[in-house]
């Protein structure tokens, strides 16, 4: 479990990273706050890696019944999606 | 932002209550008129475009059809005067009386709260969002919560994933239901601050260990540690892309859905009062003296036919109810919170036209805000504007509770009503007015009913009376016309009311 979980977390640190990387000046009318805005940001790092690791997650959780199900159904193997976390 | 208002530039000649030319002037995409029979709302040459934009879209239409956004239609100069060739002026109704936040319950917070959330909920999915998201832009028709600010739409970045308005939801609707549920401040107090508390005020007043409260943790304690990091210099907060615009609304969809959970959690009803149980609980009122107060004004309503009622002292609305059922829209007042959320869930249970306003008529609502002319005083609302007032068991409490002189509950009585009034006359011998006399006896316990006809004789006449077996007397009073008023003109509304 704790070897899965160290596999996912340079994708996590990543992918927190890239969301750094990406901004851009936005204008409001209602004034956003700063440590509201910073909630925000953080919030939208969490969402988002969850949205990103979805599939590892749930296969880290169910990883007993993926392999079950990916042996009966060699023929369409991506026909389930997992659902979103 | 809804109602706010400002008078012309000649303030001499204009008096304060001039509704006609009441104007926004925040909103840098328009500004709004009320007339007596709609709100007008002036679209600025720089918003049309995504105003068009808006009014022309589906999600409008759905929200219309819900009944959660105020109806529009487009104003042309042949129905306004004020509309000029080439201006952008919408038409929306009057949702009449404006109630604002600082007079709402609990409950009513919550449905507003939600209302918000629902609304920018279908905005994004459809690729729009709320630009502000405050209780000033929802109104109450009769207990339904509307929003009428349309020009709070705007297209928004297909990959952004910060709700600008985000900020705002929290510092108006949820810390003032935080500070209320946990600190005990009055959401009346929301009358105070223009936008709000910020996380930093609850967060100084909340005990310590409240702080790491789940529902609490992010909008209160995190925010308020991130704004003290981002006051150094340089520190500027920037809203945030991502490249996938699905997950971009994935984002913004789970945070109106976590607001909504943290809305859900604080806005607890509120919970029993001393008069939220009155009307069970009221021991000099058998059972019988109450079946002849309903028909006494079950009668007076068949009489009168008021298209519009003011219940002052409402309680759980026994007699609100009873109006609307007879076909009046309905405005109850009572400063009691917890009695009045009773009434306003029988209403929206029963989908009643009843207006709730958390207001004491002795000391009613103030205007406020800028110049005090940004939100109207609640007697500015209300005045002559109801066929029908009702002040039921509420006399005693202005005379010995707000020590009120009966010349001049007359008179705010007869600013109210356009022609009737139903007065329930407490006398002293009843075992409430002994309660409050309190000693005073040479002051009030002398009181008697020709002392309430005496004081309101200059305004009213008396068309029927009707004495209980517990000594107090019901009295339906006709209002004298004045001469030259508004209510002696012909053609007035109240000319429509039909005589007795």
């Amino acid at each position: 479990m704790i070897k899965k979980l160290l596999l996912v977390l340079p994708f996590l640190l990543m992918f927190v990273g890239a969301l750094m990387l990406f901004e851009r000046p936005a204008y409001a009318y209602a004034d956003p706050g700063s440590g509201l805005l910073a909630i925000q940001a953080a919030g939208s790092a969490l969402v988002a890696a969850g949205w990103y690791l979805r599939r590892k997650i749930y296969a880290l959780f169910h990883r007993g019944t993926a392999e079950t199900q990916s042996e009966e159904s060699q023929e369409a193997p991506d026909s389930q999606d997992p659902p979103r976390p | 932002m809804n109602d706010p208002v400002e008078p012309p530039s000649n303030l001499r000649t204009i008096p304060t209550r001039k509704s006609e030319l009441v104007l926004t002037f925040r909103d840098p995409a328009g500004q709004l008129r009320l007339t007596d029979f709609c709100a007008l709302r002036q679209v600025w040459p720089a918003a049309v475009e995504e105003t068009e934009a808006f009014l022309a879209s589906p999600l409008r239409k759905a929200l219309e059809r819900s009944g959660d956004l105020v109806a529009s239609r487009v104003a042309s100069a042949g129905d306004h005067g004020i509309v000029a060739p080439g201006e952008l002026w919408l038409e929306h109704p009057r949702l009449d009386p404006i109630s604002y936040p600082w007079e709402w319950t609990t409950a009513q917070w919550r449905a507003a709260a939600r209302l918000t959330l629902r609304i920018a909920s279908r905005a994004i999915a459809a690729g729009w969002t709320l630009k502000d998201a405050t209780p000033l832009n929802i109104l109450f028709s009769g207990s339904q919560p509307v929003w009428v600010d349309v020009l709070s739409f705007e297209r928004r970045d297909p990959r952004s994933t910060v709700w600008l308005a985000y900020g705002q939801f929290v510092r108006t609707f949820l810390l003032p239901l935080v500070a209320e549920r946990y600190l005990g401040w009055p959401l009346q107090a929301t009358l105070l601050v223009r936008d709000g508390y910020e996380p930093a005020q609850i967060y100084k007043a909340l005990p310590f260990w409240r702080r790491a409260h789940p529902d609490l943790l992010d909008v209160v304690t995190l925010a308020t540690l991130a704004e003290r990091r981002r006051a150094q210099p340089g520190k500027s907060g920037k809203p945030r892309s991502v490249a996938d615009p699905e997950l971009a609304e994935h984002i913004l969809q789970k945070r109106i859905a976590r607001l909504g959970k943290q809305i859900r959690r604080v806005a607890v009803p509120q919970g029993r009062s001393q008069w939220s149980e009155y009307a069970q609980s009221a021991s000099h009122y058998q059972p019988a003296d109450i079946e002849r107060k309903k028909k006494f004004v079950k009668d007076v309503l068949e009489r009168v036919r008021p298209a519009r009622v003011l219940d002052i002292g409402a309680n759980t609305g026994t007699y609100s109810l009873l109006a609307a059922e007879a076909g009046a829209e309905v405005v109850a007042l009572d400063s009691d919170a917890a009695a009045l959320e009773a009434l306003w869930r029988a209403a929206k249970q029963q989908k009643q036209p009843i207006t709730a306003l958390v207001a004491n008529i002795a000391r009613p609502t103030p205007a406020a805000g800028w110049r005090n002319r940004e939100h109207l005083s609640l007697l500015d609302r209300l005045s002559v504007k109801f066929d029908l007032v009702l002040m039921l068991a509420v006399i005693h409490h202005l005379i010995l509770r707000e020590q009120l002189p009966l010349e001049h509950i007359a008179e705010l009585a007869a600013g109210l009503t356009r022609r009737w009034l139903v007065l329930e006359w407490v006398p002293p011998s009843d075992p409430m007015y002994q309660e409050w006399l309190r000693g005073r006896d040479h002051l009030y316990g002398h009181l008697n009913e020709d002392d309430l006809q005496r004081a309101f004789a200059p305004h009213f006449d008396c068309a029927a009376r009707e004495e209980l077996e517990n000594g107090r007397i019901l009295l339906l009073l006709e209002r004298i016309p004045e001469q030259g008023s508004a209510a002696a003109q012909a053609g007035h509304p109240l000319s429509e009311v039909s005589r007795p």
